[in-house]
């Protein structure tokens, strides 16, 4: 017999390393005399997109393609420190050196073309410098970035953001623990065959709060596999130890869901922005998998009466568990 | 990995002449899913490794009157593929769709699937219950039919003689009217090693009685063997639900029987009994 | 007894060009491609055949080319990514990836590629369900397989 059950997994995680742990990052933006730019910065973008969204926001800053953009990550003989990847922190911390840098540049943009428009307010949108009372009065960038060589000035600008928290107080646990946190929740749908202790996630849906997605194709991205490792950490993901010898240290061995194996994924991001984020924006590489295996103990638990505290709720662990309230 | 010399085998006389002259240091290569990786652990330190891919007389899949021949080197996906092992043997179609994904399917073989003999095949327990056939060859004693069910010594363990090489399965066609079934219960959903498998095969007569009827469990015993007890339980009586549960229990006592009580015993008993009794009804439907 | 192994000769067919290398009878197809020919497109992952990283199609068929023997290849035809398109001229399955995000780390994308040309060859329009079983043997770990399928599935558009 086969029993379907629902199941919610809500979770909020701090952003960075927190208590009073070094989190800082530096980016930087270098306009050359032909109007193309540079973006230095030390993090590694291993798939997650994060080089993706550097050259987005310093796009949106100077109003030019983000495609142009060159952008040179992770290599420690040109590129300033920008911390670790890890700790869902790189949109949030790097991002912000990133629009600081961005900004700092255009400042000095800003100066020149309203010295050479004779315009205060100006807008930089596709590759040019315009009036905003006055639009025939326009700048491409690349003549604008000549300009300011031709006038000596500052080109390169490197930023750096911190976001070091004071710390708690050791006796209560009260304080400045995050910069600032993450929520989802998530949703598990599941099928428990209660014959054979076989589970099969039908859907998840996903909410999360990720501030501002400065890339929503890439954040659905994130959560999406960070859902899958949520169903495989949940039903088969298991390291087995046999004296010291480590028994699952081969892709056949530790199991990890197949395209044949994972649920239909409804992702919804929600946009709750927080001011200290660039744009808004936080981080959502680790909050996409926190909710997904206490959504799926949920669910099973809402299907047969059986609640998991073990993982993974493998075939023999779950039928156990059934056995043992069938008696 | 290890040194080996490599021969490549274009006919059956030249591969059982190779296998006379090297005998036990030679292994054979198929679709090598099995064997490459064992090779890689360096289980095994083989001199040589032969190929028989290319042997045409090893190929194919032949329908005869009321028989049919499957070479040892047709790969899963071939079998998954064959509108006669469709006909005949549907639950060696189920068997080898249930491999793997679709690479291993590519390349692993039927003839790789017995010759390897691991205790949790998939297809070898399917031709188990179609009472399959092996025929066997060296250069030495010649050619020999040796039934399935007795060509199995223990666990990656045949008893073909060190020169002999499978050059055949042949299977005789079920009587009309026989259903089948294959199910396989493995960790995920697909690349997974069978946690156990079922085989049942089963004819009615016009009173509803069981005429015939197969069951081989596989993946919970050393080595895949039928259930007699159990078939003959059911046979020559109209299946009702007391009976198949009673069937069940004495299938769950045919495993305990050979295994003994082990850590997994109290998860197999159950989950065995329940996939019995599960596909006896949706055979009975 | 010397440990070192006779070259032989190897031919066959990679990317409609045919190729003669000198291979030791105990390298694989993946260690040829990868270190012989440098096509390192095609990676290697698990070198067991349980991950499909190194996935190539060979007379057809999407094998694992770390569960081929190298002499075993001998006069086959083998496509491998660096053959399926080029950053100038991308086939559409590889568009389709990059259209819908699919590519994440990218490390499994070679062999999702080739496994996908060889579902679409076979079956130009396949279901969800047959798009997840063609994939099967192809794990990923970044994308949750979600935006992969999507785009085999909307190859066409």
């Amino acid at each position: 017999m086969k029993k379907r059950g629902i199941g919610i997994g809500s979770m909020f995680y701090g952003m960075g390393y927190g208590f009073s742990r070094p989190d800082i990052s530096s980016a930087e933006v270098e306009i050359c005399e032909d109007g193309s730019v540079i973006v230095r910065s030390g993090e590694v973008d291993y798939g997650q997109g994060s080089d993706t969204i550097f050259c987005q926001m310093v796009a949106e800053e100077l109003g030019i393609r983000y495609d142009t953009i060159q952008l040179v990550t992770a290599d420690t003989f040109t590129t300033p420190n920008a911390g670790p990847t890890s700790a869902s922190r790189v949109t949030y911390v790097t991002g912000n050196a990133m629009v600081k840098a961005a900004r700092a540049i255009k400042k000095t943009l800003q100066g020149v073309a309203q010295e050479i428009l004779g315009e205060k307010d100006l807008l930089f949108s596709d590759e040019e410098i315009f009036s905003e009372a006055q639009p025939e009065k326009r700048l491409s960038f690349s003549k604008l970035a000549k300009e300011c060589h031709l006038r000596g000035l500052q080109m390169v600008e490197t930023a750096w953001h911190d976001i070091t928290t004071k710390d708690v107080d050791p006796e209560t646990g009260q304080g400045d623990a995050y910069a600032t946190y993450a929520y989802a929740t998530q949703l598990a749908e599941v099928e428990v065959d209660m014959e054979t202790g076989k589970v099969e996630v039908l859907r998840i849906v996903s909410a999360t709060d990720a501030g501002k997605a400065i890339n929503p194709s890439n954040v659905e991205g994130q959560i999406e596999g960070g859902v899958a490792m949520g169903v495989g950490y949940a039903l088969t993901e298991e390291i087995k130890l046999e004296k010291g010898y480590l028994k699952t240290g081969n892709l056949g061995e530790y199991m990890i869901p197949t395209s044949m194996d994972i649920p239909t994924i409804e992702t919804h991001i929600v946009e709750v922005p927080i001011p200290s984020g660039p744009y808004g924006a936080k981080g959502v590489g680790e909050p996409a998998s926190i909710p997904t295996a206490p959504a799926i103990l949920n669910a099973i638990a809402n299907a047969i009466g059986v609640r998991v505290t073990e993982l993974p709720a493998n075939l023999e662990n779950l039928h156990r568990l059934i056995r043992e309230k069938e008696k | 990995m290890l040194h080996f010399q490599f021969f490549n085998a274009r006919s059956i006389e030249e591969a059982i002449n190779f296998l006379a002259e090297e005998v036990e240091q030679c292994r054979i290569i198929a679709g090598g899913t099995d064997l490459i990786p064992a090779l890689r652990k360096e289980d095994i330190h083989p001199d040589f490794v032969m190929n028989i891919l290319e042997i045409d007389q090893l190929k194919g899949i032949t329908e005869m009157d009321h028989a049919v021949r499957i070479g040892p080197t047709t790969t899963f996906t071939e079998m998954i593929e064959s509108d006669i092992l469709f006909r005949f043997f549907p639950s060696i179609v189920q068997a080898a769709s249930s491999v793997g994904g679709p690479q291993v399917r590519n390349r692993g073989t039927i003839g790789g699937n017995i010759a390897n003999a691991s205790p949790a095949a998939d297809v070898l327990p399917a031709v188990l219950a179609y009472d399959g056939e092996l025929e066997l060859q060296s250069k030495v004693s010649g050619k020999r039919i040796v039934r399935l069910s007795e060509a199995i010594e223990g666990p990656y363990k045949t008893r073909f003689l060190p020169d002999e090489m499978l050059t055949g399965i042949i299977m005789k066609k079920p009587e009309p009217g026989t259903r089948g079934l294959f199910e396989k219960l493995g960790r995920r959903n697909a690349m997974a090693r069978a946690r156990m498998n079922l085989t049942i095969l089963l004819r009615l007569n016009e009173k509803e009685e069981v005429s015939e009827v197969r069951i081989v469990p596989g993946a919970v015993m050393p080595v895949a063997r039928r259930v007699r007890g159990t078939e003959e339980m059911l046979l020559g009586k109209k299946s009702e639900p007391s009976l198949i549960e009673a069937a069940s229990e004495v299938l769950a006592k045919e495993m305990v029987e050979v295994t003994g009580i082990r850590w997994s015993t109290e998860y197999k008993v159950p989950v065995l009994k329940n996939m019995f009794k599960r596909m006896m009804w949706q055979l009975l439907r | 007894m010397s440990n070192e192994q006779e070259k032989v000769l190897l031919r066959m067919k990679v990317n409609g060009k045919p190729v003669e290398v000198m291979v030791k009878p105990a390298w694989t197809l993946l260690r040829v491609l990868r270190e012989e020919l440098r096509l390192t497109g095609t990676k290697k992952g698990c070198e067991q055949g349980d991950c499909g990283a190194c996935t190539v199609i060979m007379d057809g068929k999407a094998v694992n080319a770390c569960l081929v023997l190298a002499l075993q290849a001998e006069s086959k035809e083998i496509e491998t990514i660096e053959g399926l398109g080029t950053a100038e001229n991308l086939h559409p399955l590889q568009r389709s990836f990059i259209q819908h995000g699919a590519v994440q780390c990218g490390f499994c994308t070679p062999g999702m590629l080739m496994s996908a040309k060889a579902l679409l060859e076979r079956n130009p329009r396949p279901t969800i369900e047959e798009i997840k079983r063609g994939i099967s043997g192809n794990l990923c770990r970044c994308t949750g397989y979600t935006k992969i399928i999507k785009a085999i599935q909307n190859v066409h558009k």
